[in-house]
């Protein structure tokens, strides 16, 4: 020993016993030993808390070890300004300014009956990566001290009475989500009870008409929206092409691209509050003469002054383009300045507008169909954005496009909101999502099957429960549209008007873990969908009841429902299982009419899965074993289902656990897992994506907006991603999100053993023959 | 064979199409410094202690001229001797991405040091810093080991070169860096410094991918000329990660002083000897040490990262994607 290194505190062992009690596997002894040169108790605790949670990876209970004594850090913290009740909180946020006085007024007035309901048993409900997430990002905090002012169940009350009237409404969504059943998105949880209570995740603007003056206005509206929190969707489709004449100065224009840069900057500059930076993507319609260009925005090479690196990027594609890409035929690109009809119309009259436009001789150029089509997957393989959305699927089912000229425009920053926009009116969707993991029944008493099988999918979700937790879900997503604070006059205009709302989902892979079905099983398709279909019904009627008491939506005349239309009539080869239920609500609707005009969106949910320790909104699971890369750090995640069954068959052992991450998290080569069970444990990067594709067509008919979904390849080509989002757009697919795929080469693993050399690398005539540059020549590998 | 002396440039048929391949993934991974975004380190580097900023002062001088070494020997040294075309387009390639680390480094020193006067010491570390510059002689004597060697004609001469490239692999590009990346991470794990953390995600991975490629020409070697290997030779790679360790070492405890909360020499001595066992597994030599990993963080730079885009930059995608348009590709 060279350095004398200085003992943990005493107490600090018995913290340490205290957050392992009760956990099996876990031993205390092994976090203290990490723990070394901490210079007081408070400094050896958060040592202890990154040390066990670098254990998980050994075992995952740690992850509950150190959300324990983080939890342990976080009350102490809390108490060292004073607060131990969730009454004390909110009364030392108001006197920091954080709180809205309506707020603070409601809780000093029923201070007794709103501490009571606090119950600190929901803090062991978290792993440590949520605890940590709401710890770094959610908590509030005094403005110089930095320390927290509310424990998480001050901020679950916090965020439920900044949203309440009565001590009754808080009770019943804090239930939810203290129990972690269900969560409203980020903004609202931030911004609950503040003085600025941006409540809203989703901004989509329309794009700026074809002059300066509306361009800079845009910038500022894309800045104010942003500095609240708010991820920004914006087209940027009637702005001129380059070499398009510019009366004013007898000069050409440069295109879009100059346009996009600024923003771009503008957007990096906007951080939201410190808690995240500012985002946005860019809608263009594949007609517009410098879509090329737009394509090459995210390039990592090329000229730096032509490159955005931080908006994304989404192709708002028409049929009519795919339609050419699959007959092999010639697209025209057009200046929006001479043609500036095509923005604002969609199927049909836009097919007829386009060739009227074609045939007179309108465009600036030609090029092949397939030849742009294999532009946008390169970018999608090379950058993951470049979005793949499709217009007339948008348009066609969405109850705001009754009438013409009420267009979506575009979609969100994650591609799951679809609304109308114009120049005056911003679209504007307040989201929140049912954790579908909490609503689970396993049918044999509580204890997942031994084996993997289909069961009887309708046992495995609580029904009532689901839709009771919908219900309430809705009802105060509605409320948030009144209680919200909009940082532009078109926002509040246009949320007034339409009152939409994005309620959605997450945990789905937790459930067919729980419940044992694959993910692309007949039994998993048909359990989504039932799902989609019990959270729209619930919905509607939930906002019908809404309706009821507050009158419907003031545009509802505008309004498909209006006409007697739902977003299922749409679908005619949907084939509901509840039919009694959607005839009654058909009459309820007929007779009441609907407080909103959309209701279910299902958003990405990457930050409040994390919260509820659940897996991301409709997605399979990434990998058996993977790190998030957060502000706050790195974490390790592990899938805890698989831990499970791995132990229970004495596999879970320190060979398996380096053969995982040696296999990237991938559990396919470990021989001793039963089939099903390495069928069960497939990632993302081994399903058919296929089968992501069917089961989000499925579940469509339900979905009135949008859902966010990735799709996955370990190594795109251009001729699997053709054919793959062909298929997503013939399936009917409204949009697509990120296309996920893998890098090139990867880090020499540090702490897996090192693999001895290669037997023989020395190259022969066969194995030259062999090599990976002509597969095809080689039979002994097939 | 693969060190016989010239200059051979028939790439057809391919001798070692496994170094092509590695040319070409390295093309897929190609990143640029403007992709790093640095501004939220500031912000961290003001509330850091003197001991915490002492240490990143140190580790960045290190880094300011640690690729430049690496690239000195690989022009000097590896492309004159390894002699097939494939291998010379791999290290064409890792030389551009030396370059790159040296422009990310200057980068950040730019971005850290706003002072001229302290930027221009930064740089000078390597004169006046005797912990860094400890490191920088011991590269420089592998560098001169082998300058009077022109042509690799002899057993000893090829030996004298392995060593070299040994060197350069398990020692410095295996050894140094992973030291100095281990403290990178370390920082990341308590929430400092995001920025120089991400740059060095795409750092770590480029020269894991130079060691990988350097040992497979020691596999290559080690099977067309098997007598090379012997005893003397694994000796001579103990001897010389036995130095290594104890010259990183030094610079550990020039950079923890007394102990850094989770970090201190006394963890990093354990590592380094985890590190260099795994050296000379690799080369299938005995290993030395029989150390344990002590960084917990570290384990975490073995697993892929999740991000999105609210957080960070994604840094997993690829470039050089190949095919043509088709509907019926199995997906």
């Amino acid at each position: 020993m060279t350095q004398e290194l200085i003992a943990p505190p005493a107490d600090l062992a018995a913290q340490v016993g205290r957050a392992c009690a009760g956990l099996p596997d876990v031993d205390p002894a092994r976090v203290l030993a990490a723990v070394r040169g901490a210079a007081d108790g408070v400094q050896a605790r958060e040592q202890a808390v990154i040390e066990a949670a670098a254990l998980v990876a050994a075992e995952p209970g740690y992850s509950r070890v150190a959300a324990r004594l983080l939890g342990a850090h976080i009350a102490d913290e809390a108490a060292a300004e004073g607060v131990t009740t969730f009454a004390e909180s909110v009364a030392a946020a108001y006197a920091q300014g954080l709180l809205n006085e309506e707020t603070a007024a409601f809780v000093a007035g029923n201070a007794a009956a709103l501490n009571a309901l606090a119950d600190d048993a929901n803090d062991d409900r978290f792993e440590y990566f949520g605890l940590r997430t709401l710890y770094d990002r959610y908590l509030l905090r005094h403005p110089s001290t930095r320390r927290v002012l509310e424990r998480p169940q001050h901020f679950w009350l916090r965020v439920a009475a900044g949203l309440s009237s009565t001590v009754a409404e808080v009770a019943e969504l804090y239930a939810l989500l203290g129990a972690l059943s269900y969560l409203p998105s980020s903004p609202t949880l931030f911004n609950s009870g503040a003085r600025r209570p941006q409540l809203s995740s989703c901004f989509l603007l329309d794009s700026p008409r074809d002059e300066l003056e509306s361009i800079y206005d845009r910038y500022a509206q894309v800045a104010r929206l942003s500095k609240y929190a708010g991820g920004i969707g914006i087209s940027w489709t009637k702005i001129r092409s380059r070499g398009s004449l510019i009366r004013g100065t007898n000069g050409h224009s440069n295109g879009i691209v100059p346009w996009l840069r600024t923003l771009d900057s503008s957007v990096a500059a906007v951080n939201q509050g410190g808690r995240r930076k500012g985002a946005a993507c860019v809608y263009l319609e594949p007609w517009h003469a410098d879509v090329e260009e737009f394509l090459e925005l995210r390039d990592n090479t090329g000229e730096d002054a032509r490159r955005t690196h931080n908006l994304n990027l989404a192709n708002w594609i028409p049929d009519e383009f795919m339609r050419r890409v699959e007959s092999d035929a010639a697209w025209s690109l057009f200046d929006p300045k001479e043609v500036p009809e095509l923005a604002d119309l969609w199927g049909d009259e836009f097919d007829a507008a386009y060739r009227a436009a074609e045939a007179e001789g309108r465009y600036v150029r030609q090029v092949p169909a397939r030849r742009l089509y294999g532009r946008m997957m390169r970018t999608l393989a090379e950058t993951g954005n470049g979005w793949m959305t499709f217009k007339d699927a948008a348009n066609r089912a969405c109850n705001q496009t009754a009438e013409p000229g009420n267009v979506v425009h575009l979609s969100n920053l994650c591609t799951e909101i679809l609304e109308v926009t114009s120049d005056g009116e911003t679209a504007v969707c307040n989201l929140g999502s049912v954790n579908l993991a909490a609503h689970v029944v396993l049918p044999n008493g509580g204890r997942p099957p031994a084996r993997p099988g289909p069961g009887d999918a309708a046992d495995g979700i609580d029904w009532a429960k689901l839709r009771r937790t919908v219900r309430t879900a809705v009802r105060f997503l509605d409320r948030t549209i009144d209680r919200g604070f909009y940082p532009t006059s078109e926002a509040a205009a246009a949320n007034a008007k339409w009152r939409p709302v994005g309620l959605g989902a997450m945990g789905l892979a937790d459930v067919f873990f729980k419940l044992r079905l694959p993910f692309d099983s007949p039994e998993a398709r048909a359990l989504s969908t039932r799902i989609a279909e019990e959270i729209a019904l619930a919905a509607y009627g939930a906002s019908a009841d809404l309706a009821a008491e507050h009158g419907t939506l003031p545009a509802y005349g505008q309004t498909r429902t209006a006409r007697g239309q739902l977003h299922v009539d749409h679908f005619p080869d949907a084939t509901p299982v509840l039919r009694d239920e959607w005839t009654a609500l058909r009459e309820r609707v007929a007779a009441v009419g609907l407080r909103n005009s959309l209701l279910v969106a299902i958003a990405p949910t990457a930050t409040i899965a994390s919260i509820a320790g659940c897996y991301e909104c409709i997605e399979p699971q990434v990998s058996n074993l993977f790190k998030r890369e957060t502000l706050s750090g790195e974490f390790l995640q592990i899938n805890g289902y698989l831990v499970a069954d791995l132990k229970r068959l004495g596999l879970w052992t320190p060979a398996v656990r380096e053969a995982v991450k040696r296999a990237n998290g991938s559990v396919q080569g470990i021989a001793d897992l039963p089939a099903e069970l390495r069928e069960l444990y497939r990632t993302a990067w081994e399903l058919p994506q296929r089968a992501l594709i069917d089961m989000a067509a499925a579940r469509t008919p339900y979905i009135d907006q949008g859902h966010s979904l990735n799709l996955f390849m370990e190594t795109p080509t251009i001729g699997k991603l053709s054919s793959m989002y062909a298929y997503a757009w013939k399936q009917g697919l409204k949009t697509t999100y990120y296309l996920r795929s893998r890098p090139a080469t990867r880090i020499a693993q540090t702490t897996v053993a090192a693999a001895a050399p290669a037997a023989s690398p020395v190259p022969d005539a066969e194995a030259i023959a062999c090599s990976l540059e002509n597969p095809e020549a080689c039979e002994a590998c097939q | 064979m693969l060190l016989d002396p010239g200059m051979d440039l028939t790439l057809r048929p391919m001798r070692y199409p496994d170094f092509y391949e590695r040319y070409r993934a390295a093309i897929r991974n190609t990143w640029t410094v403007e992709e790093v975004d640095l501004a939220s380190d500031l912000a961290d580097l003001a509330r850091l202690t003197p001991e915490e900023l002492h240490l990143v002062n140190r580790l960045v001088a290190f880094f300011a001229t640690g690729d430049s070494i690496v690239a000195n020997n690989l022009v000097l040294n590896l492309y004159k001797h390894v002699n097939a075309p494939e291998a010379r387009l791999y290290l064409s390639r890792q030389l551009f991405e030396e370059a790159v680390h040296v422009q990310f480094y200057l980068t950040l020193l730019d971005t850290y040091l706003p002072d001229a006067d302290e930027r221009a010491r930064a740089f000078a570390a390597v004169e006046h810093i005797p912990s860094i510059r400890e490191k920088a002689e011991f590269c420089f004597r592998w560098i001169g080991s082998i300058d009077s060697l022109d042509r690799l004609e002899s057993a000893a001469g090829r030996r004298a070169f392995l060593l070299n490239l040994i060197c350069f692999a398990a020692c410095i590009e295996g050894l140094f860096f992973y030291g100095a990346f281990a403290y990178v991470y370390w920082l990341r794990s308590r929430g400092l410094l995001n920025g120089l953390a991400s740059g060095t995600n795409w750092v770590f991975r480029d020269e894991s991918m130079h060691m990988e490629f350097a040992f497979s020409v020691v596999d290559t070697v080690r099977a067309e000329e098997p007598e090379l290997f012997d005893d003397e030779l694994a000796g001579q790679v103990t001897r010389m990660l036995e130095e290594a360790v104890e010259t990183e070492l030094a610079f550990a405890r020039d950079l923890c002083g007394d102990g850094l909360p989770g970090m201190s020499a006394d963890a990093m001595r354990g590592y380094l000897e985890y590190v260099a066992d795994q050296r000379l597994a690799r080369l299938g030599m005995p290993v030395r040490y029989g150390s344990a990993n002590p960084f917990g963080f570290m384990e975490l730079q073995d697993v892929q990262e999740l991000s999105n885009f609210f957080e960070r930059r994604v840094s997993a995608y690829q470039i050089g994607v190949e095919g043509s348009v088709a509907f019926d590709e199995a997906f």
